[in-house]
């Protein structure tokens, strides 16, 4: 038991610096101030962009109109039941914009992109690309690592903003057939209850979580060796301990800043 | 004799179970043609791997270009990747890329040439390795002679001291073999372009060779001109050619 316990620990320790390790790659790598490549790098960021956040928009907006609306239409009923109406802003602000616009947002783009990057480069390994690049003296994290985290950060940032717009705006425009507080009145006190250090927590922590998501994914991707039967290995695998990861660093952050 | 560009010197090296290479030396000259000849798992592809300067031997030297890519510095490296153009068994172009941008890719990472002078020198190379028409595609759409080919041109389109091919016959029909063929032939006459490839079966390619390094179980059986290969007295090389 001991020896397990030992074991699975060094693993995760080993497992945390590998994945902290590339993510300080990445980021040399994006402040390099070498030119060469500096072309495919923004054509990879610009495609991450693109697929990460541009074609997530829709079933984005959908699930944060359905959660604005559960959230906005359960405070607005239990609310005025226990005399705290008035504080209904609040819990938006709270549960909306601090936490499960960011968290959820991070979970659509894991489920979404962050399996697509795994795959994709868990394919590459077995197609021999990978070894490819390297044997033309192409940085493998410069070429695949770096414009993914870029785009992923850029991307899930953006997507958190409009996450809580649609939640918070959305959700109470189609709460209010059983609403009956103004629609003005619903916005100046989400005005008063939001601050801008909300704002400034929700941008980090989204961009966090871009970063993570990129990185544990490329990671797996990059950790399939020759068999086309690891792909779907690692990607359940980078599925888990990113949702983990992202829920660590989400304590992290609300701890962090509000505690 | 010209300056030696390949030195293996008593190498040792293993890849997963299958693959290994055991005291294996040769030596290839400035523009020579060498074929590592063997079956599946005789450890060709492990050796052509080290010629390229991409595995880790466990024992004995690997000098490529007066490099040892173990113990050198990541930018001598980097500029041994530049000069040594490598074609995987599996064509291996990246696969989100259309080809001419595959063939591209080394150019814009390893020289500063104007987008135009980039895209004449990549058509170019293209039609000389007769896949120009499909340079709007991508890889996926390619059989799988066109996708070696396109991979070639990304190998010589950087215009490499040394070229490495890994399984040469494989996916190539006829015309491609011959086109492959003479593709190889020009730029060792013409640019001195030295070639190290690894061949499973006979084929005419022998032709073009200087040497051929006859292998079986990871080890070095005779080294020899293309012509003697048949008279090497080997049990293996006796079934290689037919002699049994």
């Amino acid at each position: 038991m001991i020896a397990w316990t030992g074991k699975k620990t060094v693993e995760g320790v080993t497992y945390a610096a590998d994945i902290l390790f590339l993510s300080y790659l990445a980021f040399k790598e994006l402040l390099s101030p070498a030119r060469r490549g500096r072309h495919e790098a923004l054509r990879g960021i610009a495609r991450q962009i693109l697929f990460t956040g541009v074609d997530a928009l829709p079933i984005v907006a959908a699930i944060a109109l359905m959660l604005g609306l559960i959230v906005i239409i359960q405070a607005g009923i239990a609310l005025p039941q226990v005399g705290a109406g008035a504080f209904l802003a609040n819990i938006v602000v709270v549960a909306l914009v601090r936490e499960l616009g960011p968290l959820l947002t991070a979970f659509i783009v894991v489920g979404r992109s962050g399996t697509a990057m795994c795959t994709e480069l868990g394919n590459m390994k077995v197609g021999q690309e990978v070894a490819a690049l390297e044997a033309m003296g192409i940085s493998v994290v410069r070429f695949l690592v770096m414009p993914r985290m870029v785009g992923a950060i850029v991307a899930i940032t953006c997507l958190t903003v409009f996450f809580d717009l649609v939640a918070v705006i959305g959700g109470f425009l189609v709460a209010k057939v059983t609403l009956t507080i103004p629609f003005l009145v619903y916005l100046g006190e989400i005005e008063q209850a939001l601050s801008i250090a909300d704002v400034v927590i929700t941008v980090v922590k989204s961009a966090l979580f871009g970063l993570t998501i990129a990185v544990i994914c490329c990671h797996h991707g990059l950790a399939v060796v020759g068999s086309s039967t690891e792909v779907p290995q690692q990607n359940s695998r980078a599925m888990l301990n990113t949702v983990a990861a992202c829920l660590v660093v989400d304590i992290i952050v609300s701890v962090g800043f509000y505690v | 004799m010209s300056e030696a560009v390949i030195e293996l010197d008593h190498v040792s090296a293993s890849e997963g179970i299958l693959e290994h290479v055991e005291d294996f030396s040769l030596t290839v000259h400035r523009g020579e043609a060498v074929a590592l000849v063997g079956s599946n798992r005789s450890g060709k592809g492990l050796a052509l791997k080290l010629c390229a300067g991409l595995g880790e031997p466990s024992a004995g030297s690997v000098r490529v270009l007066g490099v040892d890519p173990v113990s050198a510095s990541a930018e001598a490296v980097l500029q041994l990747r530049r000069r040594v153009g490598v074609v995987f068994a599996k064509p291996a172009l990246v696969s989100n890329m259309s080809v001419y941008d595959n063939v591209a890719l080394p150019l814009r990472y390893h020289a500063a040439l104007t987008e135009a002078a980039l895209h004449g020198r990549v058509m170019a190379c293209l039609a000389e390795c007769g896949v120009d028409l499909f340079h709007d595609h991508f890889p996926g759409g390619l059989a799988m002679g066109d996708a070696r080919l396109a991979a070639l041109a990304r190998a010589l389109v950087v215009e490499p001291d040394i070229l490495i091919v890994d399984e040469v016959l494989f996916g190539l029909d006829a015309d491609e073999l011959i086109r492959f063929r003479g593709l190889l032939g020009k730029y060792r006459r013409e640019k001195g372009l030295t070639i190290v490839v690894s061949i499973n079966a006979p084929t005419a390619l022998f032709t073009l060779m200087d040497r051929l390094a006859l292998m079986r179980d990871g080890r070095l059986v005779a080294l020899c001109p293309p012509a003697e290969a048949a008279r090497v007295d080997d049990p293996m090389v006796r079934d290689f050619f037919g002699n049994n």
